[in-house]
């Protein structure tokens, strides 16, 4: 009986041992312990976004550049619009450049800096695939050894929106290490993410709303495009109940607007306009097509923006922007 | 003894000489790289849009391009890397990579293409952005027989 406790007591101080190893090693990794941003800003505004991080060295190993990623609108063009610096009493401050396209990283399976954080780290739950991430490191190295945590700010400065487009968007921001990459291990999770509390607004501007948030009665992808690009639009009938809530067929009713002052309406109820439901019962219907060709556009003639409805097989029954009277616009632009 | 040993030598010397005899240089040609043509009639059997598949979305299937000499001309047009018939070349006749066109009144324009054979079938791949230049198109065409 003696023996069989004395064993028992064994196993319990090891558990224990290799408890607080657990959590002392666990600690190891980046962190992202805040993120002090302002809820709304205006069309073409520099905002600052502070970016709080903590970064334990209780490993051995490095020196390691740190590895600092950012999801913004692509129509942003943050690479050129924003400027991002790290700040830590024991590192120091220094810049964060931008990782050259030929570093890539471990484990990467040869993707580059930015398409890798994207396959780790998606789309930060925005609803428009026309996000990018911008991915930058330390200008100074820092090794993971003598066991501080070092704290710091990563900040960005950035002219949000800089397309003219007012936008809702939720952003996002992650931090590694070049050494590791994104990978955990027994020593901890070497990455930290990130996203803005809630919806991050930009008003004003001349473009069209771009609302990466909230789920939209239409879509057209690509988001940015021509008339001469092949689009896709999709009618999402479980966003709002419509009066189209029961029609087993619906279609495009649509006007497009060329740049020689002209108008062009395709409003019929038949297979050029029909919108396929993309699987039983979703309730989601799409149409594909070829702008130019759909509207019969001269060779001269561009289409700069089209206003739509969707209507049931009769076209007796018209739903535009909002579930309102209003057409859906969808403006043709690059930018 | 002495006899013997001379045929001996003259049977050596022989052997020796046969064999010297019996080797002779041959040339090796080198081996002529068929010359790639693209002449005849193409249609698309798959696009994708930003790698996403367009198959069954748009009708592709109407689509060609003619190829002939130096000239292409297009029938019943989709977004492709030119609008107008015109002019094409290829970088290497031998070993191309790169397609260029030129429609009638406009600027050359270049792509890089593939021309694999699948399935005994020669293939062009193309990849293009006809609209805006984030937008990228792949089409796979095939000879129509």
């Amino acid at each position: 009986m003696n023996s069989f406790l004395q064993i028992k007591g064994k196993r319990l101080w090891r558990a224990c041992a290799f408890l607080v190893l657990g959590i002392m090693l666990a600690c190891c990794g980046e962190e992202i312990t805040g993120l002090e941003m302002p809820d709304t800003a205006t069309v073409g505004q520099t905002v600052t976004f502070k970016v709080n991080i903590s970064i334990p060295t209780a490993g051995d190993g490095g020196p390691d550049y740190l590895i600092f990623g950012m999801l913004v609108p692509k129509g942003w063009k943050g690479a050129q619009n924003a400027v991002v610096t790290y700040n830590s009493q024991a590192l120091g401050g220094g810049a964060m450049n931008l990782i050259p396209s030929n570093a890539l990283p471990k484990n990467g399976g040869g993707l580059s800096w930015p398409a890798y954080t994207k396959k780790i780290f998606g789309n930060g739950g925005n609803l428009i695939d026309d996000m990018e991430w911008i991915v930058y490191q330390s200008e100074k190295a820092y090794p993971h050894s003598g066991g501080y945590t070092f704290t710091g700010d990563v900040t960005v400065k950035m002219k949000v929106a800089a397309d003219g487009n007012p936008t809702n968007v939720k952003l996002s921001f992650v931090i590694s290490d070049s050494g590791n990459a994104y990978t955990s291990d027994n020593n901890g999770t070497y990455y930290s993410q990130k996203g803005s509390p809630s919806c991050f607004e930009v008003t004003g501007g001349t473009g069209d709303l771009v609302d990466f948030c909230n789920p939209q009665l239409t879509t057209i992808d690509p988001p940015k495009s021509l008339d001469n690009d092949i689009v896709s639009l999709t009618f999402d009938g479980t966003v709002v109940e419509t009066d189209l809530k029961n029609e087993s067929e619906v279609y495009l009713c649509a006007t497009a607007y060329t740049n020689d002052g002209k108008t062009i309406k395709v409003c019929e109820q038949t297979d050029k306009t029909k919108m396929v439901q993309t699987s039983a019962n979703s309730k989601r219907y799409r149409a594909t097509f070829w702008p130019k060709a759909f509207f019969n556009a001269t060779d001269a003639q561009t289409i700069t923006k089209i206003e739509y409805y969707i209507t049931n097989k009769a076209g007796t029954v018209k739903v535009g922007y909002g579930n309102t009277a209003d057409p859906f616009v969808y403006t043709f632009k690059c930018g | 003894m002495i006899r013997n040993l001379n045929i001996k030598r003259i049977l050596l010397l022989l052997a020796a000489v046969s064999m010297a005899i019996s080797c002779k240089t041959e040339k090796v040609l080198p081996s002529q790289e068929a010359l790639k043509t693209i002449t005849g009639n193409w249609q698309v059997i798959k696009a994708s849009r930003n790698g996403t598949d367009l198959d069954g979305l748009l009708d592709f299937s109407k689509f060609r391009i003619q190829f002939d000499g130096t000239n292409y001309k297009l029938v019943d047009k989709l977004p492709f890397i030119v609008n107008q018939n015109g002019t094409f070349s290829l970088d290497d006749p031998q070993y191309p990579f790169k397609i260029t066109f030129t429609a009638t009144g406009a600027q050359a324009v270049s792509t890089v293409f593939t021309y694999p054979i699948v399935n005994g079938k020669r293939q062009l791949t193309l990849t293009f952005s006809p609209g805006c230049p984030n937008n990228s198109y792949t089409y796979v065409l095939q000879q129509v027989n």
